[in-house]
């Protein structure tokens, strides 16, 4: 099963995306045996619970890493980031907020783009995650619309959205934005894990910034990425 | 074959053209299924993007880099890696390489020669001018990294050459000329364990080293308070605890008076001072003139402000520190630049925090590296013609020199020869005119690169190197609290271009030629082996794990100095013997603090995916910049307002030797005086077609060449420009 995600997923952004992902990293392929001398796994999580993602927005510096991480991670085009920042200056000089937060696939338990789509080109995993089944996918838009957070992307007739590098957690390794986070800033692991351990973070931050909140616990159902934040979600216009 | 940039981008594109055909049909898709049949081959190396080196590995699925992965046992990643490391593999197959050696024909025009003909024609050129005009004629500039040490450094030594420079002087040479003359040396802080961090322009989330982000993001996770002091508000700001906006070039001001309040509140650690430190009391004499309400008037920072974070500074003593800081506020950036890092050691005395946890490091080893048993040239005794260590010039700059100052000695004719490699002085450096008359006046400028920078564009010969990914170096060590490793760069891909080769084979040819062979009787493996040799690691080990980690003696709380005097010292009997204040105090920027209304000062600093001038042109970091419309110039909202000046608008800058255009981004987020360009921007050579179309100003190009009276530095930042609607 891992193996076949792993190709699939390969497969089904590099053969169409075509030009601009093949320019960024054009190359020679020889017809020389492959061996394979692996790359030890590190990490050793569970491939059959409920999996989420969690994204402290108070120690992370926007450097982008994740974003190109994930690029190179599922062979994506140049133009397409699954991953992007929305921030918003609050106040006035010099007493003011920079609030911003990381912007990509919610992974909503009620995902209303699975429902709406008519090629039924998406689906909920059993980790919680939500995928799309790129050869299905028309590019209608139909997601694009729907979306409560204004996430999914069309370009050349095919949508691009986060899937928590499938092919990496359905063999219980990392997505490919946590494991170069230098900032410390995101985590993998278990939804129940990950929730204690936002909300003992967000206890601690509360002491600093009153504000402080977990995103996520409700909102759709519940989100497989949560959000550390340190103001409220409204002062982002998450929703 | 005549090469002019038209031809070169048509020759590149058809080289690459005809890399695919060769391979199964040029059919992306039937690639992309061959593909799926294969496994992928993991293979160590070492980032290029910026010059931290951080351990990675390349995977490689069908002999094409795929992706890369932070290398855990490396201590500059720890396992993570930034965003430049992820896109700079681009680099490797990217059309823009410069595939053979080549030789100037004309204005920016250039032909394609065989190695023996580049090899022979440097040698005899070179030979020429050193027997004409001695040594002092030549000169050789680097980003100093291990190989280039090794190999360029040796060949200059062989051949009596002295001024060896660095990039350093536009980056962090105050800085450390300052940590050297009162601490010995430049310590590292202990960001993840410290209680309270001061950081004076250093943006650890902007110029990034990763291991660096690492460390402060665990700091502020385990809830050190954080103050970022800048005229901007910096990445690191984001996550910190306040943003204290400052005057640029007046953080001497703010940290002599931080000074005042310890003294004279009796804040400071008498038993560090008492034991540890000569000469305090001559200068806490200077003191009492630097109150608050002094530095108030010069930093624009209200006088309440600092006395409070001065004290709350000292409460936290000894696990709290004023970083050291990088290129900053005062690497080399201001006519006080130097005396601002005496000050930043100054504070760090006054708090007791060295070798404390959560404050300032010098106990941390590094593996002991072994040397190879050859014949070493000797130190060469010729005077440096940029006048580092000459009296009368710049007697106490450090040995990374001051290219800047060779650009003017060029261009008196002075200066005949210049080797330059990994290193683009001519555009990173200030004032651009000034850079390219002393480079074009060369009779011999030689740059080795995989890319035409802007430097190698004015070159005689251009001799390819490999890239990154292609070739072997010389083992590195780096240290750091209890463990170190070693690394080295390995093949991971094979050569792309037959006809480049890396730089130690590329010196060995020319030491031949020069008739200084006796000096390279060695491979790079036994330089390597012999490097390795104390650590018993074998080289086959290191080059197929890449970096090995190892646990290192825990570093001691023992206080020890490598100054003459072993002890900490406030005032400088070098800097009094060369005419300098003894003990640092208040000098102005050479510019003023002040500026009238529509005037303001020009600050740079890093954006967290780029790296200088030199990954502008890499496709997803330059998508990062059309993303977020980063490329422009920040105004104070206030200050736009009144200038009529609207978000997005072009902007007229006009400095004293230069007028640009420029877009701007109006924001709350930087001080009225102030103009912040993201650094990174502002190719000036014609062969990156990707950077042209993020092109935009860079402040080099308005600052004038100057030097900064006792590290020589190039003060990037004095400037003052007039700011108009276009």
């Amino acid at each position: 099963m891992s193996k076949q995600v792993d190709r699939r997923n390969f497969i089904k952004y590099s053969a169409l995306a075509g030009v601009s992902a093949f320019a960024t990293l054009a190359t020679a392929c020889n017809d020389g045996e492959a061996e394979e001398t692996g790359s030890e796994v590190q990490d050793d999580f569970p491939v059959d619970e409920k999996m989420g993602i969690l994204m402290d927005n108070s120690l992370c510096v926007e450097c982008q890493a994740c974003r190109v991480a994930c690029q190179n991670e599922n062979e994506l085009p140049v133009e397409q980031a699954l991953i992007s920042f929305k921030s918003k200056e609050v106040g006035s000089y010099p007493d003011v907020k920079y609030h911003f937060s990381r912007h990509s696939c919610m992974h909503c338990e009620d995902a209303v783009c699975k429902d709406g789509c008519p090629v039924d080109a998406l689906s909920k995993t059993e980790q919680g995650f939500t995928t799309l089944d790129f050869e299905s996918c028309i590019g209608c838009g139909m997601c694009e619309q729907s979306c409560p957070y204004g996430v999914p992307s069309i370009f050349e007739e095919k949508m691009y959205k986060c899937d928590a590098c499938q092919h990496l957690v359905t063999v219980g390794e990392s997505p490919a934005c946590v494991s170069t986070c230098a900032a410390n800033a995101i985590k993998y692991g278990t939804y129940d894990d990950l929730v204690k351990a936002a909300q003992q973070r967000v206890e601690t931050l509360q002491e600093r910034y009153p504000e402080a909140s977990l995103y996520g616990l409700e909102e759709q159902d519940g989100l497989s990425l949560l959000l550390i934040l340190k103001t409220e979600a409204s002062k982002l216009e998450l929703i | 074959m005549s090469i002019t940039r038209r031809s070169f981008i048509k020759g590149s594109a058809v080289a690459a053209g005809a890399l695919g055909l060769s391979l199964t049909g040029l059919d992306f898709k039937g690639w992309a299924a061959k593909a799926q049949e294969s496994e992928v081959k993991v293979k160590p190396s070492l980032c290029n993007t910026c010059s931290s080196h951080c351990g990675m590995w390349i995977h490689v699925k069908n002999d094409r880099p795929w992706k890369v992965t932070g290398h855990e046992d490396n201590m500059r990643s720890q396992g993570k890696l930034c965003a430049r490391a992820h896109a700079g593999l681009y680099w490797i197959y990217d059309s823009d390489r410069i595939k053979q050696p080549l030789k100037r024909v004309g204005e920016e025009e250039f032909e394609s020669i065989s190695w023996e003909q580049a090899i022979s024609e440097i040698a005899e050129k070179l030979n020429d001018i050193l027997e004409e005009s001695g040594p002092e004629a030549a000169a050789y500039g680097h980003n100093p990294r291990e190989t280039g040490v090794f190999y360029g450094n040796r060949l200059m030594h062989a051949l009596g050459i002295s001024t060896v420079c660095t990039h350093n002087a536009s980056c962090n040479t105050a800085r450390t000329l300052g940590f050297n003359h009162t601490m010995g040396g430049v310590p590292h802080a202990d960001l993840s364990n410290s209680n309270y961090v001061v950081l004076i322009g250093r943006n650890l989330g902007g110029g990034i080293r990763t291991s660096e982000l690492i460390e402060f993001t665990e700091g502020v996770k385990e809830g050190a308070k954080v103050v970022c002091v800048d005229p901007r508000q910096n990445d690191s700001a984001k996550i910190a605890d306040e943003w204290i906006p400052i005057r640029p070039g007046t953080d001497l001001a703010l940290v002599l008076a931080m000074c005042q309040v310890i003294v004279e509140e009796d804040l400071y650690d008498k038993e560090f001072i008492d034991n540890y430190t000569l000469d305090f009391d001559k200068f806490a004499e200077t003191l009492p003139q630097y109150t608050p309400e002094w530095a108030a008037e010069i930093t624009d920072i209200e006088a309440d402000k600092i006395r409070s974070l001065a004290r709350e500074l000292a409460e936290n003593k000894p696990n709290c520190l004023v970083h050291p800081s990088w290129k900053g506020a005062f690497g080399s950036n201001y006519e006080n630049s130097t005396e601002t890092a005496r000050a930043v050691a100054y504070i760090n005395a006054l708090l007791g925090n060295v070798n404390q946890p959560g404050g300032l490091f010098f106990s941390y080893n590094s593996p002991e590296i072994g040397s190879l048993d050859t014949l070493d040239p000797e130190e060469p005794q010729t005077p440096r013609t940029d006048g580092v260590g000459v009296e009368g010039e710049f007697p106490l700059a450090t040995s990374h020199g001051l290219p800047h100052v060779i650009a003017e000695k060029a261009a008196e004719g002075i200066v005949k020869s210049i080797f330059i490699r990994h290193h683009n002085p001519v555009r990173n450096f200030p004032d651009y005119e000034h850079m390219v008359a002393g480079y074009k006046n060369l009779d011999l400028l030689v740059v080795f690169e995989t890319h035409m920078s802007e430097t190698a564009i004015l070159a005689d010969y251009i001799l390819p190197e490999c890239s990154f990914a292609e070739r072997e170096e010389v083992v590195e060590a780096r240290g750091g609290a209890d463990r170190g490793s070693v690394s080295i760069r390995t093949e991971a891909v094979p050569k792309v271009h037959p006809e480049t080769k890396s730089f130690d084979e590329i010196i060995v040819l020319l030491a031949e030629e020069l008739g200084i062979e006796e000096y390279f009787d060695f491979t790079l493996d036994e330089v390597n082996k012999a490097r390795l040799e104390p650590l018993d690691i074998s080289l086959a080990e290191l080059k197929e794990k890449g970096s090995i980690s190892m646990e290192l003696p825990e570093p001691s709380n023992e206080v020890e100095f490598s100054t003459d005097s072993g002890k900490f010292e406030f005032y400088s009997e070098d800097f009094a013997r060369y005419g300098f204040s003894g003990i640092a105090g208040w000098k102005e920027p050479a510019v003023g603090y002040k500026t009238a209304n529509n005037e303001f000062k020009v600050i740079h600093g890093k954006q967290a995916y780029h790296s200088q001038t030199v990954s502008a042109n890499i496709p997803q970091l330059a998508q990062i910049t059309k993303d977020y419309d980063s490329n422009r110039i920040w105004m104070n909202r206030a200050k736009a307002e009144e200038l009529g000046i609207n978000d997005g608008d072009k902007i007229k800058l006009t400095s004293p030797i230069a007028t640009k255009e420029v877009k701007v981004k109006v924001t709350e987020r930087v001080h009225p005086d102030t103009l912040y360009m993201p650094a990174g921007y502002g190719n000036k050579t014609p062969y990156y077609e990707t950077a042209q179309k993020i092109d935009s100003l860079n402040p080099n190009d308005l600052t004038p060449y100057q030097t900064e009276s006792i590290a020589g530095h190039a003060m990037m930042q004095e400037v003052i420009v007039k700011a108009e609607k276009a």
